[in-house]
């Protein structure tokens, strides 16, 4: 079956609900209640987003957020950003290890929040773009965009994990 | 988790079920809106609704639902169960939200959290919905008891979770443990090495001899012209070479092989360990990555422990032995040949820390290769068919670049590490020329020349083992990443054999899955609330789309994963409360892609019962159909098949797979897409064997082909982890469920298949 790529200039899209929007095609056809995924959530943030129907079904796919019309992007970026948690740590305050186990206390830019490792060198990704992806022991996600923008003493004490 | 809530102020008459306790700021208001009501159980959050870190909490009574948080509209509400139409969890990426729909058909988001507390929420909203719906208040409540005790508990000491309840906690273990670990595997062998340290107090004490008989020469021998005691002293140096050379390679011998019958037991161990990890260790770990822990990762030990017990026993008595005969000397010498020491040790300390997570980042490269070898090397012929062969060069060379560059880091730091050292050593060596050549020179002191050359010899043997403890702390750090490792497979919680030694003596096969729920990680729910009852004997297909759950039955069937909720009966016995390798040898298991390993067709087809005789491996073979096939190969049954089953073709490698599951003679056959890989021929050949197979069996066979179910007793269809439809052929299509469109969609496509066969044809 073909994907339907929507034409950036032919759609507008309005909140419905916090994960939900509604689309009004430039032909007049609507759909609402879509809820926006990322095809690619670790690689392409801002690149096709696929928008499901209630019953999981794809209704189209924006190829790049950024060729629509600012409010329809604003609308979409506000719906991926209340679906996809994944806190942007900024600062690590407390890093512990004992047997393999990790227990970190970060600074996000959601909050303070402590963390367990249970095996750095599976849940401790290190990509290609330099960031870092980081998965707990309950299956959270965390990202360090750069490691070398954190402080000295965060630095420090992440490097030996990655 | 269950405990008792006893320091907050909510009332209860039962125990309250809870993740953790109420925050205090919300308490009081939860209170209010309990207006006198027992909750039942609690849930926790670790989120705002806003999606910021925070709290917010739900409290269950038998009727009503509390939910409290600062960014609910006056900070909290209450719910009546018959005013609920609709409880559920929606999860989203990393977090996720459980919220209700009203029976005015308004949706509230009461409670947001991270994937920490989601099947907790899971279970509370089942809770609701079937009380609500009038089921019995206990019995659900048991339910939702059972999600709490799956919980990771706690550990009481640290407060850490644990791997599972009543696991050993790591964290209040330490590592002193490793080395108790590693101990365990030298005990055995206590007195080989005893005898080896013997060896080496004897040839260290007979080195330590030539550099007093110099002293004796050069001071009286010599000066003296004695040629009598010149003689007498070389035949002694001679004896003494000989005696320490010739005990020192019995000891080498000794103690090498004593240091490769630890790595073998090591080695042994760790493979043993990891036939009984459970799937979820193998679903997260690498295979590259296990295999590098099986092979480098005990060579590197298997080193440093010969390194440890060949030289620095020997380096140890050396340094002692060198320390007392210095003193006894010349005292002032001694203290000055000792003034590099603190020096030395200080630059071991500040090396040794640099140098550690330099080899825990190398271990991280290396692994990675491994990971790449061992994706790429078997799969050589998807790479070749794709042609990229570049790209995996590309890949790999990428992958090498990346080690190199953090091998060069290391390298760096190990190289100027023993050359600092050496430099310091030195400078003690020109330090005892100077201090003791004054002596000398002066006449103070009380040293003569034959001292001060003997001293000087010791100096520099005494810088032997002083340069190898701090050269060591290299190899030990490395050896340290590596037990790491080692200890990660060690220590992991093998699969739980709950029922061991509970065999019954004959199953019939009746076949439950009670409410059974399960995740492979907290992201998504695979089964959801599962339950079926099939007799023995039935023949039952699983169909629904690709992702709908139906392997995911089966792998919990055959108890390849133990944590899920509710339970699975075989005979109304718990499957978990039954011996495991009992359990599984007596299912027959045949996969989509059946696996053979390098050896000949008979010890393919005997795997399933070693030992087994040659009659009952041919009968197996030709009920499996496969008989006819492997006769006519020219070393028929004493074929040996390339790795992975190489030679055979996917229906003939499918059918030996048939027969090595018949061989065990199992009560359950269980049958993954066994026919989807294969063209209608070899499907007919392998549907006649398995026609012979079930009879009398209770058979599982997910099939993607439909057709090849019509002569199941039951279909049940699963549908995004649910069964949405169970029921005969006949039943399921007069329905006109989702079953009926499946099997409308079939036909359509054969059909069409059919129209374009025949139009070719023609």
């Amino acid at each position: 079956m073909a994907r339907n790529f929507v034409d950036p200039n032919a759609v507008r899209f309005t909140v419905n609900d916090k994960i939900y929007v509604d689309a009004e095609l430039y032909t007049g056809e609507k759909f609402t209640m879509l809820e926006p995924h990322r095809l690619f959530p670790v690689s392409g943030l801002m690149k096709y987003i696929s928008l499901l129907d209630e019953e999981g079904n794809e209704k189209m796919i924006i190829r790049d957020l950024d060729q629509l019309m600012p409010e329809s992007k604003e609308v979409i970026l506000n719906c991926l950003n209340e679906r996809y948690m994944i806190p942007k740590i900024t600062r690590l305050i407390k890093r512990t290890e004992k047997f393999k186990i990790w227990m970190w206390t970060v600074d996000t830019d959601r909050g303070e929040y402590t963390f367990e490792i249970i095996n750095s060198y599976q849940s401790i990704k290190i990509l290609y773009d330099g960031r870092i992806l980081i998965k707990d022991g309950n299956d959270n996600r965390y990202e360090i965009p750069d490691l070398y923008a954190l402080d000295k003493r965060s630095i420090k004490l992440i490097l030996p994990d990655v | 988790m269950r405990e008792r809530y006893k320091n907050g102020v909510i009332k209860t008459n039962k125990t309250l079920l809870t993740n953790k306790p109420i925050p205090p700021e919300l308490e009081a208001r939860a209170n209010e809106l309990l207006c006198g009501a027992m909750p039942l159980m609690a849930v926790v959050g670790d989120l705002k609704l806003s999606g910021r870190y925070g709290s917010g909490a739900i409290l269950v009574c038998a009727d009503r639902l509390i939910a409290v948080s600062k960014e609910l509209e006056t900070d909290g509400l209450m719910l009546l169960f018959e005013d609920i139409d609709e409880a559920s969890v929606k999860r989203l990426y990393g977090n996720a939200v459980f919220r209700v729909k009203t029976s005015e058909g308004k949706v509230m988001d009461l409670l947001r959290f991270t994937y920490s507390t989601t099947d907790l929420c899971d279970a509370v909203s089942e809770f609701i919905i079937k009380v609500k719906e009038g089921a019995d208040i206990d019995e659900q409540l048991r339910v939702v008891e059972n999600t709490y005790q799956n919980l990771r508990s706690f550990c009481p000491k640290c407060g850490r979770k644990l791997a599972s309840p009543h696991a050993d906690c790591m964290n209040c273990k330490g590592k002193g443990k490793m080395f108790e670990v590693l101990f365990g595997y030298i005990k055995p062998y206590i007195k080989r090495l005893s005898v080896s340290i013997v060896l080496s107090i004897l040839t260290t004490a007979m080195a330590l001899v030539p550099p007093y008989i110099t002293k004796m020469m050069v001071d009286d021998i010599i000066p003296d012209k004695n040629m009598r005691m010149l003689v007498i002293t070389i035949a002694a140096l001679m004896g003494v070479y000989l005696l320490q050379y010739g005990l020192g390679a019995l000891r080498a011998y000794l103690l090498r092989i004593t240091g490769d019958m630890i790595i073998v037991d090591l080695k042994k161990d760790i493979y043993a360990k990891a036939q009984y990890l459970p799937m979820k260790f193998y679903d997260k770990t690498s295979t590259g990555s296990i295999i590098n822990r099986i092979n480098s990762d005990t060579t590197q030990l298997q080193n440093f422990m010969l390194r440890i017990t060949q030289e620095a026993v020997v380096q140890f008595f050396m340094m002692i032995g060198i320390i007392v005969i210095m003193l006894v000397m010349n005292w002032r010498l001694a203290i000055v040949s000792l003034i590099p020491v603190p020096v030395v040790a200080l630059l071991s300390r500040y090396f040794g820390r640099k140098l550690s997570p330099m080899y825990r980042r190398l271990w991280r490269r290396s692994s990675s290769i491994s990971t790449i070898l061992t994706d790429t090397i078997p799969s050589i012929r998807v790479v070749k068919s794709f042609t990229s062969e570049e790209r995996t060069i590309k890949k790999f060379g990428r992958y090498m670049d990346d080690w190199m560059n953090e091998d060069k880091r290391a390298a760096k730091t190990a190289s100027i590490f023993p050359n600092a050292i050496t430099f310091f050593v030195t400078c003690g060596s020109i330090l005892i020329w100077f201090v003791g050549g004054k002596y000398v020179i002066d006449g103070t002191g009380d040293l003569t020349l034959g001292v001060l050359v003997s001293f000087i010899s010791y100096a520099s043997m005494f810088y032997n083992p002083v340069n190898f403890f701090a050269s060591l702390s290299d190899s030990y750090q490395n050896a340290l990443a590596s037990t790491e490792k080692i200890l990660d497979i060690i220590n992991a919680e093998p699969e739980h054999n709950f029922g061991k030694g509970e065999a019954p003596r004959f199953l019939e096969g009746k076949v439950e899955f009670r409410n059974v729920n399960f995740s492979f990680d907290r992201s998504k729910k695979i089964l959801n609330n599962v339950s079926f009852v099939i007799q023995p004997g039935e023949t039952v297909g699983i169909v629904g789309t690709t992702g709908s759950g139906k392997s995911t039955l089966i792998n919990l069937l055959m108890r390849f994963y133990d944590d899920y909720e509710g339970e699975i009966l075989i005979d109304d016995i718990n499957i978990k409360n039954i011996d495991m390798e009992f359990f599984r040898s007596k299912i027959g298991y045949v996969q989509q892609e059946p696996l053979m390993f390098r050896d000949t067709i008979f010890n393919n087809i005997s795997y399933s019962m070693p030992g087994a005789h040659v009659d009952q491996v041919l009968n197996a073979a030709d009920v499996a159909n496969a008989h006819t096939f492997i006769s006519r190969l020219p070393d028929a049954y004493d074929t040996t098949l390339g790795e992975r089953g190489v030679g055979l073709s996917g229906g003939e490698k499918q059918r030996l797979s048939i027969a090595r599951a018949v061989l065990k003679n199992p009560n359950l056959m269980i049958f993954d897409e066994a026919t989807s890989a294969v063209d209608s021929e070899t499907e007919k050949l392998i549907q006649d064997a398995i026609d012979q197979v079930i009879r009398g069996r209770t058979t599982f066979m997910i099939a993607h082909r439909l057709s090849t179910l019509r002569k199941a007793n039951r279909i049940l269809v699963v549908d995004k982890g649910r069964i949405i439809e169970n029921g005969s052929h006949d039943e399921l299509m007069a329905l006109k469920g989702k079953y009926y469109k499946l099997i409308q969609i079939q036909s359509m496509s054969e059909k069409v298949a059919a129209d374009k066969a025949a139009e070719n044809f023609e």
